[in-house]
């Protein structure tokens, strides 16, 4: 499960590639280009790389970054009295 | 039973191309001229014209000492293979006679060596006087003879105002990127105008590697590969791989709308460097940030990969998977006439034909080629 803000994410901890423990991987951003022919850093908190081979993953939606026809699959989260409850 | 015309006619095509001779296009997008000393000369502009009008006698034919080379021991020196001359547009017709081909993307000879020039001004003129020469004495779309505007990697800029000076030529097809050695790699922002000028002027560029000058730019390894056979079998397909990697990591395709054709490395790295560049870019995408889809839809979309030196031809099986494996409509066919190795159109079209069908064997032989170049 992710936090990001107020806003909370689940994603299976099976990796799609190879079955990596994707969620135990670093939550950071990601290099973009910035428009100018140089690079950018971007969506810090938003991205999961699988410590097994470095895929990552959108934690909101569970797409890989780099192809789309890979995608994590994601559960839906719900808050109540300040519990946290992931349907599964 | 009855057949509609469509049909019909569909099935005389199939009867009537049993042969490379039988189809109505083919193009050879890798014919060669044998550009000399003598036809270089006169075209050469100043300051090197006055510079290089010396009249010592030099036997070497003093031009091609600019153009370094590995010096390989070649069965052209040893007498055992031809060294045909291609230099005047009767000795191309003889090619296309033999390969029974009936349009040409005419490329250089000692000008595949222009990448590795040492002096940047001198190798922009011996572009350019190519470029004269070849319009002068080559060249005439009506008879199916079309050539490549050669420019130098070492002056970008010179290169952009060749090519803007060549696009609206009769007969000029495509931009021709002497890759072999080049350094640093072909996806450097340095030669950005070099692309511009290509999507400006709305033709492929074609990269095409020596086997003399690939290796200049990998001295360390350099040192084992000292026979023609063990840099000339594997070397051309690890400079392709080495710009096409640098190319795909830079964005290049994706920043410019323009096709790619990569020249005279055989059939069978393709499939495997487009599934092992997806592999890897899987995990490592911040390497290639620039790019929008996966690298093989990029090679898929907008690289053509001409066919000599088809290795296996003897294992039809290990041909036709190769072809299907990289996809046959990004194959070109190509004879590399007249150098040493060249293929003969027969070979690969008998397993086109008899494997992968007509329409991909039309496809292979020129139909591909006629929108690539847009003749």
């Amino acid at each position: 499960m992710f936090r990001l803000n107020e806003e909370f994410c689940a994603l299976a901890n099976h990796c799609v590639h190879q079955g990596g423990p994707v969620c135990e991987g670093q939550v950071s951003g990601t290099l973009a280009p910035d428009g100018e022919g140089g690079l950018c850093y971007e969506r810090e908190g938003e991205v999961v790389s699988c410590p097994w081979h470095g895929w990552e993953f959108d934690v909101r939606t569970g797409e890989a970054l780099a192809d789309r026809n890979y995608r994590q699959p994601t559960y839906e989260v719900v808050v109540e009295d300040g519990t946290v409850y992931v349907e599964a | 039973m009855f057949i509609t015309i469509a049909q019909a006619r569909v099935r005389m095509s199939e009867q009537t191309a049993r042969a490379v001779a039988d189809l109505d296009v083919v193009v050879d997008c890798d014919a060669h001229v044998t550009e000399h000393q003598d036809d270089l000369l006169p075209y050469l502009d100043e300051p090197f014209a006055s510079a290089l009008a010396t009249d010592v006698d030099d036997s070497y034919g003093y031009i091609s000492s600019f153009y370094p080379s590995a010096g390989f021991l070649t069965p052209v020196n040893t007498g055992k293979a031809e060294g045909k001359s291609v230099r005047s547009s009767a000795e191309v017709r003889e090619g296309m006679a033999l390969l029974d081909t009936n349009r040409v993307v005419l490329t250089p000879t000692q000008n595949l060596y222009l990448g590795c020039v040492q002096h940047p001004e001198l190798a922009a003129a011996l572009g350019h006087a190519y470029n004269e020469w070849l319009l002068d004495t080559m060249l005439d779309p009506d008879e199916g003879l079309y050539g490549a505007c050669v420019v130098a990697p070492q002056r970008p800029a010179a290169a952009a105002a060749e090519i803007d000076d060549r696009a609206d030529e009769d007969g000029i097809c495509a931009v021709f990127l002497p890759s072999g050695g080049v350094t640093p790699l072909l996806g450097k922002r340095q030669y950005d105008p070099i692309y511009e000028a290509a999507e400006r002027a709305d033709l492929p560029v074609m990269m095409h590697n020596a086997a003399g000058t690939m290796l200049l730019s990998f001295p360390n390894l350099f040192q084992g590969f000292d026979r023609y056979l063990s840099s000339h079998a594997p070397v051309h397909a690890m400079q392709h791989m080495a710009h096409l990697s640098s190319m795909l990591t830079k964005g290049t395709p994706e920043r410019f709308d323009i096709d790619f054709i990569i020249q005279e490395a055989g059939i069978g790295w393709i499939p495997y460097f487009t599934r092992r560049f997806d592999h890897e870019y899987r995990a490592k995408r911040e390497d290639a940030p620039m790019l929008e889809k996966l690298p093989s839809e990029y090679v898929s979309d907008q690289f053509y990969f001409t066919s000599q030196p088809v290795e296996g031809t003897g294992d039809p099986d290990y041909v036709a998977s190769m072809v299907e494996l990289m996809g046959p409509e990004s194959l070109l066919f190509s004879s590399d006439y007249p150098h040493l190795d060249f293929d003969h159109s027969a070979d690969l079209f008998r397993v086109l034909r008899s494997r992968l069908g007509e329409t991909a064997a039309r496809n292979v032989y020129g139909e591909t080629a006629l929108e690539v170049f847009g003749f």
